[in-house]
């Protein structure tokens, strides 16, 4: 049986076990409840906003353009003000890319709750045993890291279908063509930019011996990640506003994979392709060095 | 001369600054069912992790039919493993756990082979039971069936009687004893009468180390050593010395003849029926005559 064959059988196996497992159920309603909050909140903050502005502006075309800017500002503010991106979300409704964005500071989270224990949960008590009798280390990882990538990506389309469908009945200008469009771009992204984690929390997985070890472990790295883009970003913003050339520390946000997030939804063949190429490279990063733990580790 | 199922040469195992196995060096030929002895914290569970890939040797070379056991994939459908303190996946039912190991393992009939291996250890009830619900002789059996599925050469058994009630037990015995010289099986047990029982070697270990190593016959002195239990009469040394083969003679309280001889010329049934026949011809009256001593006994003098 090649190496293959090995992934296939054991992500099959794995993707079973899951599924019969409550904490994806869990997770999915966790994660809908969160999405859900956020629509409601946004599209009712929206609505008030609409309400406020044709009020003020007396006439509609002058609420309707306060309110293209009041929109313009939003987005800038959620995905940067990269004017190429602003202009190609134009036709996409805000609550989706408040969630979109939301989901992407999230997501991580959530993926360290599904599968910190994916193999600290089978080190601990050896029966990790069972499977490196039979298979490579590299198919047990492998197969691992699919199962949970799938479950994430169903996950993920579950609550982007539900998004969508939500801004479908709420937005009258939005097209179901476009809504078709946006879901696949909003799933895409947000699939590449979770596979990365996925892989992130297999590694942490595979670095500490039980589970209990593998969640804060987890949980400090992504902080760490997220620390370090913070630090960066606002190294290269300030040294931007004082005209100067980006400090050292601003490097720092490159080795982060949240750096990468924004371009995910830019409308540029090459900033996409390079954002898409940046989380293929953490997730081939993260696997191969769990790779390597594990293939190294006492089991 | 063939090459042995399994070899450790100058295999040394360190937990940080504990050395779990010193320096171990021992083959197991094939067909051959080996047991490891020592008391606990010998190195018996560390030395089976050695030979199953779990661990990799701090230095020395492990082997098993060749291979080094913790390259990819190595010993995969080679070797059976019930390991010791592993517990089974929690989530799944018996049947289908067995049944994706199967098909991992690359066995043609998978469900066929996990119905055979539970049918084997006398569990085909538990099919449908969740691995959460088997209690500990139940796992101990489930775990114990994968590790026969698809007969594979080498099967390394850890403590595989340890917890079973009697009954299970015994049929566990009687599936090495039927395992033997098609298959080569190493098992590890505290039971020593049940591996004097199933063994044709062993080593016994102690701390680390190896202590002695043999044949069941060379540990227990069964080639050059028996035992007269005496009821009652006077034992007459000097004759028992003067005759051919024997080395010497003494009793040993309460009231055991130990007579020692030469490993082969004259062979040890004439030695036997010359030294019985002397003693009842001088009115000794003899209980029982036994082969060597008991497994038990050489390891409590060793250890």
């Amino acid at each position: 049986m090649n190496l293959l064959t090995e992934i296939l059988v054991i992500w099959r196996a794995e993707l079973g076990r899951a599924l019969r497992s409550g904490r994806v159920v869990a997770l999915l309603v966790l994660y809908g409840l969160f999405s859900a909050l956020v629509l409601l909140t946004v599209g009712w903050m929206t609505r008030s906003a609409r309400e406020q502005l044709a009020q003020q502006a007396g006439d509609a075309e002058t609420a309707q353009r306060m309110a293209e800017s009041a929109r313009q500002s939003l987005l800038g503010f959620f995905v940067g003000f990269d004017p190429a991106v602003v202009e190609a979300l134009q036709q996409v409704p805000l609550v989706v890319v408040v969630v979109f964005k939301l989901a992407l500071f999230f997501l991580p989270l959530y993926v360290v709750l599904m599968g910190f224990d994916q193999v600290s949960g089978e080190l601990g008590p050896r029966s990790l045993r069972y499977l490196v009798v039979r298979a490579r280390r590299a198919s047990v990882l492998g197969g691992k890291f699919l199962a949970q990538g799938t479950l994430l990506l169903v996950l993920v389309l579950l609550v982007d279908l539900a998004v969508i469908v939500y801004a479908l009945a709420t937005e009258p200008d939005l097209s179901a063509g476009v809504a078709l469009t946006t879901l696949g771009r909003v799933w895409l992204a947000t699939s590449i930019f979770a596979l990365a984690y996925v892989a992130l929390t297999t590694l942490c997985s595979t670095a500490f011996g039980t589970p209990g070890l593998s969640l804060v472990g987890n949980f400090v790295v992504l902080f760490g990640f997220w620390f370090l883009n913070l630090v960066g970003t606002a190294s290269h913003a300030s040294a931007q506003m004082r005209g100067e050339p980006p400090p050292l520390p601003a490097l720092l946000r490159f080795a982060t994979p949240s750096h990468y997030a924004t371009d995910l939804l830019h409308p540029g063949a090459g900033a996409f392709a390079l954002s898409v190429l940046a989380y293929a490279a953490f997730t081939a990063v993260f696997l191969v060095l769990a790779q390597l733990l594990l293939k190294a580790r006492d089991v | 001369m063939s090459t042995p199922a399994i070899a450790l040469a100058g295999v040394t195992k360190r937990f940080g600054a504990t050395e779990a196995v010193s320096r171990l060096s021992l083959t197991v030929e094939e067909g051959q069912c080996f047991g490891l002895i020592g008391p606990n914290g010998a190195g018996k569970t560390t030395t089976f992790s050695l030979l199953c890939g779990f661990l990799h040797p701090t230095a020395g070379e492990v082997r098993v039919l060749g291979l080094t056991p913790s390259a990819p994939a190595a010993l995969k459908r080679k070797v059976g493993v019930l390991p010791q303190d592993a517990l089974l996946p929690p989530g799944w039912r018996v049947g289908p756990l067995l049944t994706y190991w199967a098909r991992l393992s690359g066995l043609g009939e998978p469900e066929r082979e996990a119905r055979e291996a539970l049918a084997r250890v006398e569990l085909p009830q538990a099919w449908d039971v969740e691995t959460g619900a088997l209690s500990h002789g139940m796992a101990k059996r489930v775990s114990l069936a994968q590790a026969l599925m698809g007969e594979p050469p080498v099967v390394l058994l850890d403590e595989p009687t340890a917890g079973l009630d009697p009954k299970s037990a015994a049929h566990v015995r009687q599936l090495v004893r039927d395992m033997r010289g098609r298959q080569t099986v190493v098992v590890s047990s505290h039971n020593l009468g049940e591996l004097e029982d199933l063994c044709d070697a062993a080593a016994i270990l102690d701390r680390g180390r190896l202590a002695q190593a043999g044949t069941m016959g060379e540990l227990t002195g069964q080639a050059v050593e028996f035992r007269v239990e005496l009821a009652r009469g006077e034992v007459p040394f000097a004759e028992l010395a003067a005759l051919p083969g024997v080395r010497e003679a003494f009793v040993v309280p309460p009231g055991v003849l130990v007579v020692r001889h030469a490993p082969q010329a004259p062979p040890a049934e004439d030695v036997i029926s010359d030294v019985v026949a002397l003693l009842l011809q001088r009115g000794v009256r003899i209980l029982s005559v036994t082969r060597g001593q008991r497994l038990e006994a050489r390891v409590l003098q060793l250890l």
